[in-house]
């Protein structure tokens, strides 16, 4: 675009990315060296001394493979359920007319406003009377319901930009309206589903509160991590290498991704127009 | 738009060759579509009652009711409103609020937009920079708070182990401990996971500028300066508003970093109306009075959130 690119942004922007990596540089560093080096500053350069005790050590001293595998579990069923159904409701208000459309839409789209902390003492009431507390479900149930509100809005957006005209051809040739969604819209939302996947996963994984609360036995990472999160805690070698187990896979999906959430991301339905 | 839409199985049948076929096959093909609206929704429904309208209710329910721990609940109409209003502790909750969510909102969109700015100019070397900065944003709060704990820490924390290296030891201080510096540490590491979000927005507004306006003010002249101030500014105003929404709504209903770092302390410094929401219903099991300042909570997002209800509403006719 401009002929020739000025120079001083490489620099003004390299020192801000440096300041934005020394957390992460930090917590490596903890991670690899011993915790004796760690306590004079885990910046300082001599002595440096290279281990690996705290990767092999934090298994036994924490249940992390376990929270690892419930973080996993909460997160995948948080992400299913959206995939799938979120594309059905957005088919259903776009295409469809039905009493109560507009407002149940309204409703939906706007629950993006309703905070986690309104949720959290009836849902716990709830889980405690039918006996769903500490399962997964207790925390899937609130993540799907409260993705709704923006999932929904993306792929209805994402069928704006649908060509009608394929609907159109699907039902001049004889398709109702769910082999319409089935067998034309489903397959053509992948992208806006792969989007609304990611995301959820992403903030699913890495979520707090409601995990917290109504977890107790099956805790997941972000759950564990929180419990030896205090500033005078010992450990903090293997604090470290906890942070980064409970960081590296959203922080992975996410940079595999990142390209894709800047793209526009408009469509490639099988049609141009 | 979308009324067409709704319509296009009927206007085609009726108008098309087939209209009297499918009409006669489906009967009423009104009350079939409805049925089936209603299957494709029903997941949707049931998880958004369950997981998000019931508890919406019941909180808004109980926030109307004198109910402490195990006692019987009372009905109470406005009482824990009026005590909340009159409770030192909710009004220290307020300020905190405010300066949290506008600090935490200004700082990562300014840092944010900025970023977002310079890099316009030379987009493809500054590329590997953008992704450091976004990629906080792919990290969770929980693990974020741990990585500026060493950062923060008072004995070997990275800020204090600068200062005391460069000689101004006298400044170096417990800052998460101090109740005057606690919230800066705080909201240093929240906008250092939220500023990604920000340089998204933005950016994605820049790269849809016409790279012919951009060649055009450059063949006229304009310095570099001119085209960041005059031309990409402007135009990434809409990325800039939408950060601004999305970061607000979430430093408003932040709790986890506050949580990790302080847990609302010392002495409340730290402490917001959704983590006063949290120590009232949680940790004093006041059931009724936490309800009701969540559902101050949930008001003040909802204010916060007029406009993008309204852009909403025109959206999803």
């Amino acid at each position: 675009m401009i002929t020739q690119t000025p120079k001083w942004p490489v620099y003004v922007l390299g020192s801000v990315a440096l300041v934005w990596i020394i957390p992460l540089v930090g917590i490596i560093a903890m991670s690899i060296r011993p915790e004796g080096e760690i306590t004079s500053g885990w910046w300082t350069i001599e002595p440096f001394t290279f281990t690996l005790d705290a990767w092999r050590e934090v298994w036994v001293n924490y249940p992390i493979g376990r929270a690892f595998l419930n973080s996993l579990a909460v997160a995948s069923f948080a992400t299913v359920l959206p995939v799938l159904f979120a594309p059905a409701a957005a088919y259903a208000f776009h295409y469809l007319k039905f009493p109560f459309r507009r407002i149940l839409l309204l409703i939906l789209v706007n629950a993006f406003v309703v905070p986690n902390q309104v949720v959290i003492i009836p849902l716990f009431k709830l889980w405690r009377e039918t006996g769903l507390i500490d399962t997964y479900w207790s925390v899937v149930i609130p993540f799907v319901g409260l993705s709704f509100a923006w999932a929904v809005l993306l792929v209805k957006n994402f069928l704006s930009n649908f060509p009608r005209s394929l609907i159109d051809a699907a039902q001049v040739d004889g398709c109702g309206h769910l082999r319409t969604y089935f067998f034309i819209v489903l397959p053509n939302t992948i992208t806006a589903m792969a989007a609304v996947g990611i995301l959820q996963f992403m903030w699913t994984w890495n979520s707090l509160l409601l995990p917290m609360l109504f977890l107790r036995e099956n805790a997941t990472l972000p759950v564990m991590l929180s419990t030896i999160s205090g500033a005078y805690e010992p450990n903090w070698d293997q604090r470290a290498v906890a942070t980064i187990i409970t960081s590296i896979l959203p922080l992975v999906i996410f940079l595999f991704f990142q390209k894709y959430f800047s793209a526009d991301g408009k469509n490639n339905s099988g049609s141009k127009g | 738009m979308s009324v067409q839409h709704g319509s296009i199985l009927t206007s085609q049948t009726q108008a098309g060759p087939f209209a009297g076929l499918a009409n006669r096959l489906f009967g009423g093909n009104l009350r079939r579509a409805d049925w089936i609206a209603f299957a494709l929704l029903a997941p949707t429904l049931i998880f958004f009652s369950i997981g998000v309208l019931y508890p919406l209710f019941e909180t808004i329910r109980v926030s109307f009711l004198d109910w402490t721990g195990l006692s019987q609940p009372k009905p109470a109409g406005f009482s824990n409103y009026t005590k909340l209003f009159r409770d030192a502790n909710f009004w220290n909750a307020l300020r905190v609020t405010l300066t949290w969510t506008l600090a935490c909102t200004g700082i990562s969109v300014a840092i944010g937009w900025s970023v977002a700015l310079i890099s316009g100019l030379a987009p493809k070397q500054t590329a590997p920079f953008r992704v450091a900065i976004f990629a906080a944003y792919g990290i969770s709060e929980t693990a974020s708070g741990l990585m500026w704990l060493g950062i923060l820490q008072p004995d070997f924390g990275l800020l204090n182990g600068i200062l005391r290296l460069v000689g101004l030891e006298g400044w170096a201080s417990p800052w998460l401990g101090e109740p005057s510096t606690a919230i800066w540490g705080v909201v240093a590491a929240y906008v250092w996971t939220q500023a990604g979000l920000p340089l998204l927005t933005c950016y994605a507004a820049i790269q849809a500028i016409p790279k012919s306006q951009l060649e055009a003010a450059h063949m006229d002249g304009a310095s570099h300066f001119q085209i960041l101030r005059y031309i990409m500014a402007p135009l990434s105003l809409p990325g800039v508003r939408i950060a601004i929404f999305i970061n607000l709504l979430n430093s408003l209903k932040a709790f986890d970093m506050i949580h990790i770092l302080t847990a609302g302390g010392p002495i409340r410094a730290t402490e917001t109306v959704g983590y006063f929401m949290y120590q009232e219903s949680v940790i004093y099991f006041k059931q009724g009075y936490g309800a009701a300042s969540t559902v101050v909570l949930l008001l003040a997002v909802i204010v916060c959130s007029i406009p993008l209800i309204l852009d909403k509403a025109s959206e999803s006719k």
